[in-house]
């Protein structure tokens, strides 16, 4: 019992770290270590990402919003497009082909991760645009150093139509879609990617947390698994969000890339293998 | 009422909120796992071998699961770990909803009210389907 524990854990601290840093929650890990290392079928590895989904998002949220990372009104204003995408996702599921979808969505990891390798640091625009004026989405955030650096928010419409996408896959493929909210947080409103990463951790819970509760409603989660995960992964994510602040953007760009490309590995072989 | 007095109300009690039920959900789930063992030294490796199966326990109700809580079953006491955790992003959606109808916010009570709307909806279809 202690070997398989501390096994789940350490894995689930690790994916809790890298989930809390690149704000795309942790699930991608924990689904291919369970089925391939662990031998659990896709269902029972489902449904623990989700719990470490919601946990990752929880355990970082607590420091990420405390330090001001997290943008709180861009969140919200997000999380419309999200849930309206992941309604529309459940109702549609079974409708469209998995396999055609599972197939895009790693085309799109593919693209995302080209996008993040050709591009350099933070681009902050200096004027936000009339709507985050008016919706109040600026903010100001203090580094390490201590400078306090002020950003603005453009194309709310434009990122909340990538949230709507990005909903749809969390409602028909039963994943966080993380990796599409910070691309929609930092290229396209222009958002630090700390902040987009901050934020997009604290959405990806909302959306992870109602569909956590339908798998437990059913009884489709395997305590056993998910418990150990849980913890392990709320720890990895509180010692995740504290380091945040010490990373150079380039780097949680780097940590970012790798991870887009494990997705779309990851789904190639979800539509590949039928799984 | 200023929006700088909303967003630190909010950075202040967001996080303080998060870590009251993470602390909780914690605090259960690790007693369902120390209770895994004391209830039956095998019990934890069975069912993890069983999951490995896809045997899952299935439904339940609330009754039944608060039975199985009092005799000490370390499944439901783990179950009920998870649902307090679960209720984390839920529980702030609703905090923050509270929040802007006491700031007379209304343009962000009609968007928290939307995703609120919009959770119930999600877990609901999911429980029909």
């Amino acid at each position: 019992m202690l070997e398989i524990l501390i096994n789940l854990m350490t894995l689930a601290v690790g994916a809790g770290f890298i989930g809390a840093i690149s704000g795309l929650g942790g699930g991608v890990f924990i689904v291919p270590a369970l089925v391939i290392v662990a031998h659990m079928p896709m269902k029972v590895a489902v449904g623990a990402s989700l719990i470490s989904v919601v946990a990752t998002s929880a355990g970082a949220s607590v420091a990420f919003v405390r330090d001001g990372w997290t943008n709180l009104k861009v969140a919200m204003v997000l999380e419309c497009a999200t849930v309206t995408g992941a309604v529309i996702g459940a109702y549609l599921a079974g409708v469209v082909p998995t396999v055609v979808l599972e197939l895009l969505f790693a085309a799109m990891m593919l693209q995302s991760a080209y996008f993040t390798v050709t591009k350099r640091g933070d681009d902050i625009v200096a004027k936000g645009d009339r709507l985050s004026e008016r919706l109040d989405l600026s903010g100001e955030v203090a580094d390490l150093s201590g400078t306090t650096l002020h950003y603005e928010a453009v194309n709310v419409p434009q990122g909340g139509a990538l949230m709507v996408v990005a909903g749809l896959m969390s409602g028909m493929l039963g994943i966080g879609s993380g990796a599409l909210k910070v691309m929609a947080m930092d290229y396209v409103m222009h958002l630090p990617l700390k902040v987009s990463s901050a934020t997009s951790n604290f959405m990806i819970g909302v959306t992870a947390g109602a569909g956590a509760l339908v798998f437990l409603a059913r009884g489709d989660i395997a305590t056993t698994v998910a418990a150990p995960v849980a913890i392990g992964v709320t720890v990895g994510a509180l010692a995740g969000s504290r380091a945040l602040a010490h990373f150079k953007v380039e780097s949680i760009r780097t940590v970012f890339v790798i991870i887009l490309l494990l997705v779309a590995v990851e789904m190639g072989w979800r539509a590949l293998s039928g799984i | 009422m200023a929006k700088q007095e909303e967003d630190r109300i909010l950075r202040q009690w967001t996080p303080i909120l998060l870590r009251s039920i993470l602390i909780a959900a914690m605090a259960v789930l690790g007693a369902g796992l120390v209770l895994s063992y004391t209830f039956a030294p095998d019990y934890y490796v069975e069912h993890f071998q069983a999951a490995q199966h896809g045997h899952l326990i299935g439904k339940e109700t609330l009754g039944l699961l608060f039975e199985r809580v009092r005799q000490g079953n370390p499944h439901a006491v783990l179950t009920i770990g998870l649902f307090v955790l679960t209720l984390v992003p839920l529980a702030r959606v609703a905090f923050c909803f509270i929040l802007f109808i006491r700031e007379r916010d209304y343009t962000y009570v009609a968007l928290t009210a939307y995703v609120l709307a919009g959770l119930i909806a999600g877990v609901l279809a999911g429980r029909i389907g």
